[in-house]
């Protein structure tokens, strides 16, 4: 199972008891800033531009454990910025974990290894790393040669010293899906416990802003990835969120699902968007106009999203508000199914490597001086 | 958020194309925001300027009426019905605090911080590894800023 049965049990009861409250909106996953500081500098990252006063600054272990008891949700992700950076962040994962918070740190692992000893391996921390895909696709992905090297040897001391280990991949346009189901192979055997692979999201704030997926090339290229899937392949997402991504199912958005709280406050009206902040998760959930957002609300700015932040708290729901949903998700997990699929199987086999695929897009870069790199 | 002007891109494919057929979707159209100093002349006027630097990825400096400055993070915005009833809110460069606005104290607005991502797009970067590369160095990498 992707997830220690511990945990599934302590979400299924929570989603249960905001069901039989009669809660229309419960948040799931609290997306926890401590800090925006980051030791990358990701083109297409749009969490990290701020002046340096802001970068500067972090939340206070106090104003973690607030904000993680406010909103009440059974899970706390930790992104950032880049949490290894905070100085306190050794104590606020202890103080979550005390508080019996199931913990994913986000962390592009550059620091894993020389600060992992400032942490206790527990069911209920998991080390969340990013990367992005292989080691050439990964490294210019976050703009930093090596990155895939040292964040690779991160996830290994860390499953060596008994830590729950899982990964992040973000997918942009020009992602190319053999690659990624290559990667897949590479981090299952490393020894991660599971992974989870999402699409970029069009951020206002990201430096660049010509590789965002949309909805159609989305739907290909995680077919293509996630059809005839390998049984060694472990994944922590929501199996129906999966099949959304494949384009086999669709789920409006969801964006009170995983609330985000910084240094600005509680952001509205989720993690990918900036339309403002409330003092207070009350406040958040009371005054945003969510029907101003997610696809059917017509706001160009959540048209092409299939982010997890949005669309996996929906699977989620749809899992518990429904039997038909209750059935399917139950038949995914006790009878999980590899996706046979030719098509995807023929997508595979005739997929090109896109323009976005940094090596080969360069305008002057001769055949020459790609391969090198890119191995192609 | 983004203003309709600087979303225009997206707006425009999205009218022509319904979103589950778009292969690459439309970014936010970059405008080079670094140094301007909007005309307050007009409610809208103000409005709009206030929105772009709420969008803003720098600091900016307020003047009010009473001549005072505030220098800082426009992290936030609250539209009202009237210019009174309008606020932004500003983490100052030299204290966490944050501090309210009201529109209609509002007399001057200038974004003179640097735009933290301004040149900072992936074909910088690529043009940049491939101009280290052929230069010999190794470990090549967007740095981040320094910070003091």
């Amino acid at each position: 199972m992707a997830v220690p049965v511990s945990q599934a049990w302590t979400v299924a009861t929570y989603v249960l008891k905001q069901k039989l409250a009669g809660r229309k909106r419960y948040p799931l996953v609290l997306m926890l800033e401590p800090l925006f500081r980051c030791n990358l500098a990701c083109a297409g990252c749009g969490k990290i531009q701020y002046p340096a006063h802001i970068l500067k600054t972090d939340l206070s272990p106090e104003e973690c454990f607030k904000a993680a008891e406010e909103c009440g949700t059974p899970m706390v992700s930790i992104p950032g910025g880049e949490p290894l950076l905070h100085p306190q962040m050794p104590e606020i994962v202890a103080g979550l974990v005390a508080r019996k918070k199931y913990v994913y740190m986000c962390t592009n692992a550059l620091l894993l290894k020389e600060k992992l000893h400032l942490f206790k391996p527990s069911k209920y921390l998991s080390f969340s790393v990013h990367l992005d895909g292989e080691k050439e696709h990964h490294d210019f992905s976050v703009c930093r040669e090596g990155g895939h090297d040292i964040a690779m040897e991160g996830i290994r001391t860390a499953v060596a010293a008994g830590f729950r280990v899982t990964t992040n991949t973000t997918l942009f346009d020009g992602a190319d899906p053999n690659s990624v189901r290559r990667h897949f192979d590479q981090l299952m055997a490393a020894g991660v416990e599971s992974m989870m692979v999402s699409p970029g999201y069009t951020y206002d704030k990201a430096p660049d802003q010509n590789h965002f997926l949309g909805k159609a090339k989305s739907r290909r290229l995680f077919r293509a990835i996630l059809s005839n899937r390998k049984k060694s392949w472990e994944f922590n997402t929501h199996p129906l969120f999966a099949e959304f991504l494949m384009g086999k199912r669709n789920f409006e958005c969801t964006p009170w699902g995983m609330p985000t709280f910084s240094i600005f406050g509680w952001q509205k009206p989720c993690y990918l968007l900036q339309d403002g902040y409330a003092d207070s998760f009350k406040e958040l959930m009371e005054t945003t106009e969510w029907s101003n957002y997610g696809a059917k609300s017509g706001n160009p700015q959540c048209a092409n999203c299939m982010v997890h932040s949005g669309h996996e708290a929906s699977a989620v729901d749809y899992n518990f508000g429904t039997l038909k949903g209750f059935i399917e998700t139950a038949k995914a997990y006790m009878f999980p199914s590899t996706y046979p699929d030719q098509e995807a199987e023929k997508l595979l086999n005739e997929w090109k490597p896109a323009h976005a695929m940094p090596l080969v897009q360069i305008q002057g870069a001769t055949k020459d001086q790609l391969q090198p790199v890119s191995g192609d | 958020m983004a203003t309709e002007q600087q979303e225009h891109l997206k707006i425009e494919q999205l009218r022509q194309q319904s979103a589950d057929e778009i292969e690459t979707i439309a970014g936010r159209e970059k405008e080079n925001l670094e140094g301007w100093i909007p005309t307050l002349a007009s409610d809208a006027e103000i409005r709009e300027a206030l929105e772009k630097a709420f969008d803003y990825r720098g600091d900016v400096t307020i003047t009010r009426k009473d001549g005072s400055k505030i220098e800082g993070y426009l992290f936030d915005r609250r539209s009202g019905t009237s210019l009174s009833d309008s606020f932004v809110r500003v983490i100052p460069s030299n204290e966490r605090t944050k501090v309210n606005v009201s529109y209609s104290d509002i007399a001057a607005l200038a974004f003179t911080g640097r735009d933290n991502a301004a040149g900072k797009t992936f074909e910088a970067w690529v043009k940049k590894y491939w101009e280290k590369k052929a230069a010999g160095e190794k470990n090549i990498q967007i740095e981040p800023e320094k910070l003091d």
